[in-house]
């Protein structure tokens, strides 16, 4: 596409393109063909929040007044540039927003985060159809949701017609490649709904967050729920909205980086402490955390928005197929067996 | 190397069914649990079964779309009475398991029925344009697949859609049972593996090999789904790959970390691998691990003459000791 | 109760994740695994600067290694320096047990919230300390002996396996020897030369049998002793919002990002160390 030619010129571009049998968001090669029929296997998570991502850059140095004594300058190392990502869908954009409540609260701003939450501008793609495991609509969300993105790309018969969101979105609908596109505004609207109507009834998950407190205690439970979880890390890093990271530091010499590091908390490291104490010791209690954490603990402090876009990858990319709507709707629906405590 | 299947019809699939359950039924109530496979979220899927009560048992699904290698569990349900549902290949790593003494052979029940094959999701993805996301209709026989997706019907040869590892199996029956529904097919040990694959690419030039690979875990999330599925990583919580004592590796998204972990992994495996294929199917991102632990089989074979997971009295060649090894010559003084 | 997004673009963010450079002035071996740091910034505007509230911590920073948290153990009122304790235990804390005067480190500072010293005013204060665990309650205490007249009775009853595991040794005697504090000591056996209490902290907390009335409980030690000493006050009479504690977690970030210290909703590194018994018992179990 030209424009995202044109767009290249001065940003670093991001579209989803094959890479072996995966989809994923790598940086826009025109002669590679990208891949925007189906949602990507992974989210453009890296492009805000990267795998690895420096923080501080140390050195060692000799105090030269007092030779038995080593200095230690540190050094911080803020990411620079701007970048489009295209071909993203609602829901892998509006992870962002729950990263954003966390990582731009006001008294505990992330610099990093956020010099490239603003340096980067999502054109994201409404959905024509979900999949059967797409449950946006669960969450407060819908196959067109623009929230966290710059610009709404709708697909209609001869191309895409795109509505800006944000200042960002418009800077980057002048390109002279691009017509005005008003008088597809019923198409589009048509679009939109055509596949929110593919979505079945939402179930009610306002009760989530007091219900996943209630069970909290109730072990069995959540042994059944993790009876076949394998403990990796799959959903967690192919999850838009997940967060968590490591902080570790490597040294070569006389130089080392700090850095920080998708981390997740169903692996048995991620609270463990030096003492040998493990407030999570198996994976149930980890599964616990994780389905706590974006359907109750998450809400509780952010209005009651729910951490989970209903992008429904981590029910198909897990190993053993663990669905995160079968575990909450059982909490849900759980009553608590007469005569237990 | 014919396929051993194309004698049993779709008739004795369901007979053996009913005969597996009633194994089942008939072992349950001296275990604490189950495993098998059931339906999942979308006719494309099975999932892991865990079967505590007898209501439980209807549910069992045992058919083409049961990849899952069970035998992942048993270490880390130690101490309790468990029965497992096994294919071939499936049972061969519980053969693994008790010759390492990870479990217990009187605390498994072990329920094998005649496999044959389980299909590559992958490959039926590609079948069907790149997209699985709007499966409607799933039926699945002897020889053909057919599906329907977006209404749009598919007719997939079954063959076709095999996983690389049943195009070639040798072990469709369990090794080791306890139980057997249904009639054997026959297993092939006295065959040689078949290592074709790995003999191809061993004969590019080291830069393309290097060049592939580096192009390959450039995805790599790290988030160790390969490692977790397998039955017999012994390592698991406290893998070197996120250890800070001993300190190989670093955090940092680079291929030469990531390369690092699928070689100790690779090692660690050599001599003991089953080839369920279980790592490379678990890659949320399709890379594919299982090449590496394939050659060191390799190897081994060539070396020791051994492969893992047949005998449970046999011990790994990495983890025993012979004072002349036939194939290893030592200097002369 | 959500927290607020930043509003002005146009201020420069503060870098949580950038330390501050400082340097070791004294070393103290507390004991055979304690060791206290006397740490003064760098950087003397920062220094003059820098205020805290007891109970607050820090995660001190060895360059290569790694971070790890620890409490600012002396008082606010005290600023030529700060004070750390730091109990060996894994890779970080090992990394800085190697550190002497004139060394490096890097210092976060403060995270958390602290002790609701104001809500305390006018009350009977018992402190309870168990091992490495006296360390936070020595900046509440000193910070309450500076300003005497706002408190009711002061009881320190501070405990330790024996006498070679008790950390600031050399102001035991000062302490026993104020006439504003009533300070027990105990150690777990018999130990030759004691001349103190033997017996657990509980055990000897019931024996002291402080009052509940107007009172507040500060207690901090390891798990088991928090555990028992709980039951014992309990048995006292204490209500669980007059008695506070102060946890410990895992921490990355230190300001409530990286996901990990969590207990429930509440963030140990944010709404926490420094939790009321009533507040913990709101929280999922999980400790």
């Amino acid at each position: 596409m030209s424009w995202l030619e044109e767009l290249a010129r001065e940003n670093k571009v991001f579209a989803p393109r094959y890479e072996g049998d995966a989809v994923i968001f790598a940086p826009f090669d025109p002669k590679q063909e990208i891949s925007i029929k189906h949602a990507a296997t992974m989210p453009p998570k890296k492009t805000v929040f990267p795998q690895s991502e420096k923080l501080v850059d140390f050195t060692y140095s000799k105090d030269p007044e007092n030779l038995s004594r080593i200095l230690i300058e540190a050094k911080e190392i803020l990411p620079k540039g701007t970048t489009v990502v295209f071909g993203s869908r609602p829901c892998d954009v509006r992870g962002f927003t729950m990263f954003d409540r966390v990582y731009l609260a006001e008294k505990t701003t992330d610099v990093y985060y956020k010099a490239r939450r603003e340096n980067t501008s999502f054109i994201t793609l409404a959905c024509e159809k979900p999949e059967t495991t797409c449950f946006c609509h669960w969450v407060d969300s819908s196959p067109s949701d623009a929230s966290g993105s710059d610009v709404l790309a709708t697909p209609i018969e001869d191309g895409y017609v795109l509505e800006p969101f944000s200042e960002k979105g418009q800077k980057l609908l002048t390109s002279s490649l691009l017509e005005n596109g008003e008088r597809w505004i019923l198409e589009v609207k048509d679009v939109h709904e055509n596949a929110a109507g593919f979505l079945a009834n939402a179930p009610d998950l306002s009760q989530a967050p007091q219900k996943l407190l209630d069970v909290f205690d109730n072990m069995e439970f959540w042994e059944n729920a993790a009876a076949k979880c394998l403990s990796c890390g799959a959903c967690t890093y192919l999850c838009p909205s997940c967060y968590c990271f490591n902080i570790t530091d490597e040294t070569t010499g006389m130089k080392g980086t700090r850095f920080r590091s998708w981390d997740n908390c169903m692996s048995a490291q991620f609270t463990m402490e030096a003492s040998g104490h493990n407030p999570r010791p198996t994976k149930a209690h980890r599964l616990k955390n994780r389905v706590g954490h974006k359907f109750s603990y998450y809400p509780a402090i952010h209005d009651g928005v729910i951490s989970c876009c209903g992008c429904g990858r981590c029910i198909k990319s897990c190993p053993v197929g663990i669905d995160i709507r079968e575990i909450v709707q059982e909490a849900i629906n759980h009553e608590p067996a007469i005569g237990k405590e | 190397m014919g396929n051993p299947r194309s004698e049993s019809n779709k008739g004795d699939q369901v007979k053996f069914q009913e005969e597996l359950k009633d194994n089942i039924r008939k072992a349950l109530p001296e275990l604490d649990v189950v495993i098998g496979w059931c339906g999942s979220f979308d006719p494309l899927h099975a999932t892991p079964h865990f079967m505590r009560r007898e209501e439980d048992i209807d549910k069992l699904e045992i058919s083409p779309l049961s990849v899952h290698n069970l035998a992942t569990y048993l270490p880390g349900l130690r101490g309790k009475k468990v029965g497992i549902v096994v294919k071939g290949c499936d049972s061969r790593s519980v053969v693994e398991l008790l010759q390492e003494n990870l479990i217990n052979r009187e605390d498994i029940t072990i329920f094998g029925f005649p496999c044959t094959g389980v299909v590559d999701q992958s490959k039926i993805k590609k079948a069907l344009g790149g997209h699985t996301g709007n499966i409607e209709f799933c039926d699945m026989s002897e020889s053909v697949i057919v599906i329907k997706s977006e209404d749009k019907a598919y007719t997939l040869p079954m063959a076709e859609m095999l996983a690389d590892k049943c195009s070639s199996c040798r072990y469709p029956d369990a090794v080791i049972s306890d139980y057997f529904a249904g009639e054997k097919i026959g297993n092939k040990g006295e065959e040689d593996a078949d290592y074709a694959a790995v003999e191809t690419f061993e004969n590019l030039s080291v830069p393309e090999r290097f060049g592939y690979w580096l192009k390959e875990f450039d995805r790599c999330i790290r988030c160790y789904a390969c490692r977790n599925a397998c039955p017999l990583c012994v390592c698991r919580d406290h893998c070197a790959a996120e250890s800070r004592d001993p300190h190989w590796l670093s955090q940092e998204n680079n291929v030469r970390d990531k390369l690092m972990f699928q070689v100790i992994h690779a090692y660690h495996l050599a001599g003991r691998c089953t080839e369920c294929g279980e790592c490379q199917r678990a890659c949320p991102v399709d890379i594919p691990v299982l090449m590496f632990k394939q050659k060191m089989n390799k190897e081994i074979r060539d070396t020791f003459q051994y492969e893992a997971g047949v005998d449970p009295e046999a011990t790994p060649p990495l983890l025993s000791f012979k004072m002349k090894e036939e194939n290893i010559t030592e200097k002369v003084w | 109760m959500s927290r607020p997004l930043a509003r002005s673009k146009q201020m420069k963010d503060k870098n949580h994740y950038l330390p501050e450079m400082a340097t070791i002035n004294e070393v103290i071996q507390e004991t055979h695994n304690i060791m206290t740091f006397r740490v003064t910034f760098n950087d003397p505007q920062v220094m003059e600067n820098f205020t805290f509230q007891p109970g607050q911590v820090g995660q001190l920073s060895s360059f290569g290694t790694g971070e790890a948290t620890f409490v600012i153990n002396s008082p606010p009122t005290r600023k030529d320096y700060l004070q750390f304790s730091v109990m060996r235990t894994g890779e970080v804390t090992s990394k800085l047990h190697s550190l002497s005067e004139g060394d490096q480190i890097g210092v976060r500072a403060p995270l958390g919230n602290f002790f609701p010293y104001e809500d305390m005013k006018g009350k009977d204060i018992v402190f309870i300390g168990g091992g490495i665990g006296m360390a936070p309650l020595r900046p509440l205490m000193l910070y309450m002996l500076d300003n005497r007249k706002d408190y009711g009775k002061i009881t320190l009853l501070y405990g330790a396996r024996s006498p070679v595991d008790m950390a600031f040794n050399y102001e035991l005697q000062s302490w026993l020897e104020r006439e504003d504090l009533e300070t027990h000591l105990t150690i777990d056996a018999k130990y030759e030369g004691w001349q103190h209490t033997v017996g657990l902290i509980p055990n000897v907390l019931l024996d002291i049998a402080p009052s509940s009335e107007n009172c507040v409980a500060v207690t901090c030690g390891p798990p088991i002793m928090i555990k028992f000493t709980l039951q014992a006050l309990e048995k006292l009479g204490f209500k669980d919002e007059q008695i506070v504690t102060t946890l410990e977690k895992r921490m990355k970030c230190g300001v409530g990002i990286c996901g990990r210290c969590n207990i429930g909703s509440s963030y140990v590194c944010m709404d926490g160390p420094v939790f009321t018994a009533a507040q913990l018992k709101e929280l999922p179990n999980e400790l």
